[in-house]
């Protein structure tokens, strides 16, 4: 029999003040960043227009600007995606007509057309307070789901968790100003469901351990119950990981954003049932605690 | 040890029943399948055959159907511009229904996701505006809410108008089973997949197509228009033409080609123009900045294409539009034409008409139209042009607008665009008449298409346009099922090292997951998309979760020194729970997904959503089963290998 722990039995929960300064200065810097630099949300929710042209000549991303110097619809972001292909970007509060900017401006080249993203702003904004919505509404389901099947404590942990989780995953895409596109935020709602999954299977066996250990500490019964679930919770995520991965590394331009979301997203799901999922409980019960005592 | 003798009595005749349950639920995911298999190794000519037997559509509606994002195609969302539609139906307009309407727009265009009629309403009743004045209403004491309803009723009927014309011009146009659907009350989405050229397909779908046969203002008019632009122009930015816009700015820097108009072939301005360039005259700038952007082109007044945003420009300037008379409209030709200078450089021209707002006659009365290349012996020998035919009611009409203006200049206008202002020589009895100005003949053929179809009723406009090349969508495809199966095989060696025998049971009940997926994608005639695929490849770790749930929940009771097959026994039924809470939160964020999700987000939320449907049926159900016969069979295993 393999076994990546024998007999695990960290101390996980005594770590919970370390855990807690980490994910305090990951997030703060998050909010730096978010003040400092914002979030770059693609088209997909400020409208604009997003090319992907393939040149039957070569040409450089240079040559391509300098084209673009002489017209009205200012100078694009222009990405290589491949030999003599690249991806240009127009961000516009006012529709922008590509048609006219391929006219105008790459009139005489010869060239294909990969990709044409164009949002109107009207029905990206749309977009923005839909998948926000989506996003709220998806918490507060899940928040009556473990209120229903566990305890309210356990969801106001597991709503901790992945607000946490959420805002990390900003953080990092703030950070490192990646685009959030439609995908992307379909990859932060998947991280949602998946940090709670791993936050359940921890629940689940602090639940079952509760009722097997009766008057042993809280504390003890959770860091037992973490380490029961521990080889289950890396081995996990060690395959999602080793999937989304590879999603990132082969499965090309479109799928990039989606991948590195779900990247970053199981790592730290990972890491928040361990470390702020359960650890959040022992709080809860402390706070409790010293209410009850004050009333005594 | 009697407890165990009931699990293993009772499992046993479940599993005659278990097998059964998966030999039919594998009979159906097969048989879902193979439409799919069989219709993926046809090779292209085998298509071609099964079309002319008229099998292939019964087989395509019968398979995975791919997204636009990997096959090709466009998708599009159109929405009635409110504004405009509301403008057209407008019928008594004053100076103070333009400055209600201005208002209106300005608060629009602050807030552009409020409702515009809402506004229209709320800004009429602030102002005590009767808006029964300006709009079709039963009449004048109709209530301002009452005419904004009809306003909206009819803004609703529009729109299913529209619809049908739309799904009339692309079935003419030719396109294999598009997608056109009314969503809410103002919007349409038109899926196209597989096209050739989408910039051709967007303008038949969206043209309006209004045809208008308009009468031309005489000339004497026309200057005197020109000289109160130009006094109007001069107000707003006194002295500096340079301020006036930035578009003349930028085009002049754009363009280095500084022609003088003396240069020009026959093309004198009034005196003052000696020695001014084409762009602008710097002298005549002063005192006449409007007609400095303008040329005299003998019949016609010519723009230089250069100008051509700055007198656009001009012309929708509130300041300007105020000027204005009511009844007239101004029209920019549809296509440039050439002027050769004395020093044989091309320069490149539109056209500016001064027409009447009301239109003689609309594309309504069209009968017939027809695309062809004018005949040898015409005048318009070669040149694309549309024949039109008219109804009776038209060719009465056309008979009386002909036979009244004789010797007047008639614009033929299409979506606001002038194609042709002719003399009118001699009355038009019977109906026809010729449309010329296209640059080629599949432009003309498109024309043919969307004046048979109709025009729409109202302007509509692209909000959403995503466009995807054929070869980009073959190369998702092929980079989306080598990430699975490199995922795949990752996964299916990293657990099958871990958990040895039973790891082979997960990877079969994986493989087995994805495969009821897909089957039904087939049966349900979902679509597959590029996040779909990314969606079934995040199934495989889910997959793999429940398997690995169990399989540590096993180890952990043989560990404990129990048999092997109440470890078995235990390990499922105590998993079954946690796997049930971690996956039902993730089914909520599937349906949350789909339902608020657009497009391709859709597609993956479908994928999850059945991925973890079968997750239960492969990862828990046949998984237990494999396991339970091995355990429990004849010869019972007393040993695991996990």
């Amino acid at each position: 029999m393999l076994q990546i722990f024998k007999k695990a039995n960290y101390n996980i929960v005594d770590k919970r003040r370390l855990a807690f300064i980490v994910s305090v200065v990951v997030i703060l810097a998050g909010v730096v960043s978010l003040f400092l630099q914002g979030l770059n949300f693609g088209i997909d929710f400020e409208g604009g227009a997003k090319m992907q042209i393939k040149f039957n000549t070569p040409v450089t991303a240079e040559e391509l600007r300098a084209k673009f110097t002489v017209t009205d619809f200012g100078i694009p972001e222009i990405k290589s995606s491949g030999v003599n292909e690249y991806m240009i970007t127009i961000n516009a509060s006012e529709s922008v007509d590509t048609d006219e900017v391929l006219k105008s401006v790459l009139g005489t080249m010869d060239y294909t057309l990969l990709q044409v993203d164009k949002i109107g702003p009207k029905i990206g904004h749309e977009m923005r307070s839909n998948s926000f919505k989506a996003i709220l509404i998806a918490l507060i389901l899940v928040l009556i789901y473990i209120t229903v099947r566990f305890e309210f404590k356990f969801a106001v942990g597991a709503v901790i968790a992945l607000a946490h989780d959420v805002l990390v995953t900003f953080a990092f895409f703030s950070f490192f100003q990646w685009e959030i596109s439609m995908p992307v935020l379909a990859a932060f709602l998947t991280i949602v469901g998946y940090s709670l999954n791993d936050t359940i299977v921890v629940y689940d066996r602090i639940r079952e351990n509760i009722k097997v250990h009766k008057g042993k500490p809280l504390k003890d019964v959770i860091n037992l119950s973490i380490n029961q679930s521990l080889s289950r919770t890396v081995i996990t995520s060690l395959t999602t990981f080793m999937v989304v991965l590879i999603l990132a590394i082969f499965g090309g331009q479109v799928l990039f954003g989606f991948s590195i979301a779900m990247v970053v997203g199981v790592i730290v799901g990972t890491y928040s049932s361990m470390f702020v999922a359960a650890p959040i409980l022992i709080a809860w019960e402390h706070k409790f605690k010293e209410k009850e005592e004050k009333k005594a | 040890m009697k407890q165990n003798m009931e699990v293993r009595s009772g499992m046993s005749k479940n599993l005659i029943w278990r097998y059964l349950i998966i030999a039919v639920v594998l009979g159906w995911a097969i048989y879902s399948l193979i439409p799919t298999l069989q219709y993926e190794r046809l090779s292209d000519k085998e298509k071609t055959a099964l079309e002319e037997e008229g099998k292939l559509v019964d087989l395509e509606s019968r398979i995975i159907k791919r997204g636009l994002d990997l096959q090709g195609g466009m998708h599009l969302i159109l929405e009635v511009n409110v504004p405009q539609f509301v403008r057209k139906i407008a019928d008594h307009q004053s100076r103070a229904y333009y400055d209600y309407m201005e208002k209106v727009d300005a608060l629009y265009a602050r807030d552009p996701e409020e409702d515009y009629l809402d506004m229209m309403l709320e800004t009429a009743n602030a102002d005590s505006l009767r808006l029964s004045r300006y709009f079709p209403s039963e009449d004048r004491k109709t209530d301002n809410r009452s005419v904004v309803e009809n306003l909206r009723k009819e803004c609703e009927q529009a729109v299913v108008r529209a619809e049908e014309i739309i799904r009339n011009r692309i079935d003419q146009f030719g396109v294999a089973e598009p997608v056109i659907q009314l969503v809410g009350n103002k919007r349409i989405i038109v899926e196209l997949a597989g096209i050739d050229d989408p910039q051709r397909a967007k303008d038949i779908i969206h043209n309006t197509a209004l045809l208008e046969f308009v009468l031309l203002k005489d000339a004497d008019y026309t200057q005197d228009i020109i000289n109160r632009i130009d006094a109007a122009v001069k107000r707003i930015t006194p002295g500096d033409i340079s301020a006036l816009d930035t578009a003349v700015v930028s085009n002049k820097k754009s363009s280095d080609k500084e022609i003088s108009v003396s240069e020009l072939l026959g093309l004198e301005e009034d005196g003052t123009a000696s020695d001014s360039s084409v762009l602008v005259d710097e002298n005549l700038a002063l005192d006449k900045p409007f007609s400095a952007l303008l040329r005299n082109l003998g019949w016609d007044i010519g723009v230089p294409a250069e100008n051509y945003y700055a007198v656009n420009k001009i012309l929708n300037d509130p300041e300007v539009v105020r000027i204005l008379p009511n009844d007239l409209r101004i029209l920019f030709s549809g296509k440039t034409q050439s002027m050769q200078t004395t020093e044989g450089k091309s320069v490149a021209f539109y056209t500016l008409y001064f027409v009447n707002r009301e239109a003689g006659l609309t594309g309504e009365v069209v009968k017939e139209a027809k695309a062809e290349l004018g005949s040898v012996s015409s005048e318009k020998m070669g040149q694309p042009i549309v024949n039109v035919r008219m109804d009776a009611e038209g060719t009465k009409t056309w008979a009386r607008l002909t036979g009244a203006n004789v010797d007047k200049r008639l614009a033929i206008v299409l979506d606001n665009k002038v194609q042709m202002a002719p003399r009118i020589e001699n009355k038009i009895p019977n109906g026809r008449t010729l449309i010329e100005g296209f640059a080629n003949l599949q432009e003309a053929q498109d024309i043919e298409i969307v004046l048979k179809a109709g025009a729409l009723p109202a302007p509509i406009d692209i909000i959403e346009e995503r466009t995807v090349g054929a070869s980009l969508g073959a190369d998702s495809v092929q980079r989306g099922v080598k990430s699975a199966l490199i995922g795949l095989s990752l996964v299916a060696l990293f657990i099958i090292i871990y958990y040895q025998g039973a790891g082979i049971i997960a990877i079969v009940t994986l493989i087995l997951n994805i495969f009821f997926v897909l089957s039904i994608l087939a049966s349900l005639r979902a679509t597959l998309t590029l996040p779909g695929i990314a969606g079934l490849v995040l199934t495989m770790g889910m997959a793999v979760d429940a398997n690995v749930l169990i399989f540590e929940r096993i180890r952990e009771e043989y560990l404990k020194g129990k048999t092997v097959r109440s470890s078995v026994e235990n390990g499922y039924s105590r998993a079954l729970i946690t796997i049930m809470d971690a996956n039902l939160t993730t089914l909520i964020t599937a349906l949350v997904l789909w339902q608020y999700g657009s497009g391709p987000i859709r597609g993956f939320a479908v994928v999850l959503f059945w991925g973890i449907i079968f997750n239960f049926v492969s990862g828990y159900f046949i998984s237990r089963t494999i396991f339970v016969s091995f355990t429990h069979g004849k010869k019972p295993l007393n040993k695991l290998s996990i």
